[in-house]
């Protein structure tokens, strides 16, 4: 794949990160959640303009107009749906908490946040997120992981979970209990499950 | 404009919560079908985002309105102003998956850079049918979990020339159905040994 090829997949990725983000910091009113959101957001400003020169670029050489629009305008709107995540995780900062019902709403969700902390027992401890399939075993996404202060944001296949590490987690309701048995260690994985 | 007899008949019954609950769900499902209507090039699920776009506005109007009236001291206001604040970044959301549907006008299938891009991405929307000999067929999507089990969402399904959008729990997959998947390679690889019929799916002794 090309530069635009990955620079494209990168703002996808990421504002999909930045809205899950936004109402995970919602939910646990966490401010340093949110503040990531806004350092996503520069990363985005950056790639969408990157992106808009590089793809005006090749069509001064290929002449393919359409294409350079498409692109232009894809990124365009997947940056509107950063600036949306943006303002979501806007309401973190506001003076006051947020309001009770938006935490109860989004307890309510077809989608639902959960934050659970791995205990020693668990098989989780030591392991790498592609090493025990966890999106595919329990049907959560890991989207950070929280270790002592330090946050680790979009976390992917190679990142390794520790004892004592918060995860936060997307994913139908049904899986947030195995995920906090497995986080526990009052539940194991199955070895079949671990195989590819 | 807003019909207010509409509006009373139906939507008075819904809670703040409850139009906020909708409210999220519709941004997360708004933007996953627009992206299937790039990458498979289909203006019936572009028109399904507009139809979702709609009940955007509507519920983004209503709990406007109800934010107006439960305002009673300025520490209210303030909270219920993040509150709007949320409903109106989810609407935003949902406004980008019309600007992106919109694209169908530019001719993606010309243009493979956007399907390439979809189907590289961290979670990739994926086509699956579902064959005669997977045991999947006649069962609820609340009996199977799907997401719980593969990790992967069905966002739609396709029956026969009917489409069935964001589908309930309540129903039952049948053999020939193609559903619209959403999650990771590894998901797609462990759903897809189900609905081909490669493996059966797991059943768990009932708890309790």
């Amino acid at each position: 794949m090309g530069a635009l090829e990955d620079m494209l997949l990168e703002i996808k990725d990421t504002s999909e990160l930045m809205v899950d983000l936004a109402y995970s910091s919602l939910l646990y009113n966490n401010r340093d959640i949110a503040e990531e959101v806004y350092q996503l957001d520069s990363r985005m400003r950056e790639l969408e303009n990157e992106i808009q020169e590089m793809a005006i670029q090749n069509a001064t050489e290929d002449k393919d107009i359409k294409k350079a629009l498409l692109i232009i305008r894809l990124a365009q709107s997947v940056g509107e749906i950063s600036n949306a995540a943006l303002k979501i995780a806007d309401v973190v900062r506001m003076d006051v908490p947020p309001h009770p019902v938006i935490q109860l709403a989004l307890r309510e969700t077809d989608v639902i946040i959960t934050a659970v902390t791995v205990g020693e027992s668990s098989d989780l401890d030591g392991a790498t997120l592609g090493k025990v399939r966890l999106a595919t075993n329990t049907g959560m996404f890991v989207i950070a992981i929280r270790r002592g202060r330090r946050y680790i944001y979009g976390p992917d296949q190679h990142t390794t979970m520790m004892a004592g590490d918060t995860l936060y987690a997307r994913g139908p309701e049904d899986g947030e209990q195995y995920l906090k048995d497995l986080a526990a260690g009052r539940e194991h994985f199955d070895p079949k499950d671990l195989k590819l | 404009m807003v019909d207010y007899e509409d509006r009373d008949e139906e939507k008075e019954n819904l809670t703040v919560r409850e139009l906020l609950t909708e409210i999220k769900d519709i941004s997360e499902v708004i933007v996953d079908l627009a992206y299937a209507a790039l990458l498979f090039d289909s203006q019936e699920i572009g028109a399904e985002v507009h139809h979702l776009g709609a009940r955007m506005d509507t519920l983004n109007h209503e709990i406007k309105i109800r934010m107006m009236l439960a305002s009673r001291t300025t520490q209210d206001a303030v909270q219920l102003s993040g509150l709007l604040q949320v409903a109106e970044g989810a609407a935003a959301i949902s406004a980008a998956a019309g600007d992106i549907v919109g694209l169908l006008d530019l001719n993606p299938k010309g243009s493979p850079i956007v399907s390439l891009v979809l189907k590289e991405a961290e979670e990739k929307i994926r086509l699956l049918t579902l064959s005669d000999r997977s045991d999947m067929g006649g069962k609820s999507l609340e009996d199977l979990s799907v997401e719980t089990e593969t990790g992967m969402r069905i966002i739609a399904i396709k029956r026969g020339i009917r489409w069935i959008y964001d589908p309930e729990e309540t129903e039952r997959l049948k053999e020939g159905d193609v559903l619209v998947v959403r999650g990771t390679e590894d998901g797609f690889e462990r759903l897809r040994r189900f609905t081909s019929g490669a493996e059966k799916w797991p059943v768990y002794p009932e708890e309790d």
